[in-house]
């Protein structure tokens, strides 16, 4: 029989927790819906949910968005992105396009898409022109990308890669002298391709309580019962909460296409830098689709600032929850989404504006 | 970008559906589920575009309910 939100929030409040236990999660989707269900509010001041390195757009390199944009400025590509990383301000003089938006109303034939599909198509109508694909993500937006690939995708289409791991930003910081964090909550759709075998690291070589949660109050609140329960025992597991989406080994398909695509090597994150193990790579024949292989790079990594966040931006430690949204000095006065400063303000899922939407002040 | 929306598949030809949300249609990938392919009325996650993984019709629903929430205050 599922238990209802509040079940899980009467029997995590009978829990007989004494010490301050801080949850990270990494995964923009889990929290939007804690923020959006005020989970933080009715949990026991005990608990600290800490969002971590889950927004793919925030850690997207600087410089790969500067390239895509003098593709589309100075190459006379169509770029193509999603959404979210139109808006994404990199560091340049201020007589310069900003970001791809900007690029756009300097004349430069930039795209908005929400699929590879889409790109793929723009690709297919355009035979005569290069199509550059900014391709930001983690593993559950790679995936489609590496179908689309084995499937077959038009030779113009060339792809400025910037997707990551994120398994390998949780180890780094669990590696580092201060982790921030007591528990994990591993994203749900991540381990759905993936499988939630892939994090049992956490508990195994950490020592660490896990747990994979899915979307709802009800499975966030299952997997904070999971981990604290562990805590108490101290015994750490891996909990799936999520087991009707999640299996052990993931989606083994999309982990085929994955492994035939890309190579995966050390990557640098935006104002993080490189972690290790943690960026796909064009792989084999496919490097043929490698936008730095076929244009020039403009360069990209010799600007000052290449690869940093904006000056005066905390959004690197929002990011690896060293700080919460709210001790930015920017955040809110100038930083809003209406006239976002950095990453973690555009994008749906960076935790600033996620904060900020909720009315997080 | 990053968001897995639950759909019901109304079409398949090869691996490309038509798949429909609350009255949204849209043509969908099922490359990534090669190994068991959904057949017409099941419902998958996908995400951005195609489909990640198969879901029951009860948490589809529950997921939906979900999102109108979220959407509301993002409106709000």
């Amino acid at each position: 029989m599922p238990r209802s939100a509040r079940d899980w929030l009467d029997l995590i409040r009978a829990l007989p927790l004494r010490e301050p236990v801080r949850i990270m999660n990494v995964c923009g989707g889990h929290e939007r819906s804690i923020t959006t269900a005020g989970l933080r509010g009715v949990l026991p001041p005990q608990i600290e949910l800490i969002p971590g390195p889950g927004c793919p757009v925030c850690v997207c390199p600087e410089e790969a968005i500067y390239a895509a944009i003098q593709h589309g400025l100075r190459d006379g590509a169509i770029v193509v992105a999603y959404g979210d990383m139109l808006r994404v301000p990199v560091n340049v003089p201020k007589d310069e396009a900003r970001s791809l938006e900007q690029a756009r109303a300097l004349g430069a034939d930039i795209r908005p898409i929400a699929s590879p599909l889409e790109a793929a198509r723009i690709a297919r109508d355009n035979p005569e022109r290069q199509v550059v694909f900014l391709a930001a993500g983690f593993e559950t937006t790679t995936a489609p990308l590496a179908a689309l690939l084995q499937e077959g995708a038009p030779d113009n289409l060339l792809l400025v890669m910037a997707g990551r791991l994120t398994w390998p930003a949780v180890a780094m910081l669990l590696d580092s002298e201060q982790p921030g964090f007591d528990a994990l909550i591993a994203p749900g759709h991540v381990s759905a391709v993936m499988g939630s075998d892939e994090w049992r690291f956490v508990p195994e070589k950490h020592g660490l309580p896990a747990a994979v949660a899915g979307f709802s109050p009800e499975s966030l609140l299952a997997a904070f019962y999971a981990v604290i329960r562990q805590t108490l025992d101290g015994e750490a597991d891996l909990t799936n909460c999520y087991p009707e989406v999640v299996r052990p080994q993931g989606n083994p398909a999309a982990r085929r296409l994955l492994e035939a695509s890309f190579a995966i090597g050390d990557a640098p994150w935006r104002g993080v830098g490189s972690i290790p193990a943690s960026g796909y790579h064009l792989k084999g024949a496919l490097r043929r689709h490698d936008a730095r292989e076929q244009l020039p790079d403009h360069g990209a990594e010799q600007r000052r600032r290449a690869g940093e966040m904006p000056p005066g931006c905390d959004c690197a430690r929002v990011v690896l929850g060293k700080i919460p949204p709210t001790a930015c000095k920017l955040y809110g006065n100038p930083c809003t989404p209406r006239s976002p400063i950095g990453p973690c303000m555009v994008s749906d899922e960076g935790a600033c504006r996620i904060w900020w939407s909720a009315g997080t002040r | 970008m990053c968001l897995g929306i639950p759909m019901q598949i109304i079409g398949i030809d090869g691996y490309n559906a038509r798949a429909s949300a609350k009255g949204v249609e849209r043509d969908i990938s099922l490359f990534m589920l090669q190994d068991e392919l959904p057949a017409i009325g099941d419902f998958v996650i996908v995400h951005v575009g195609y489909a990640i993984q198969r879901i029951s019709e009860d948490d589809a629903r529950q997921s939906w309910e979900l999102f109108d929430q979220i959407l509301a205050e993002s409106d709000a």
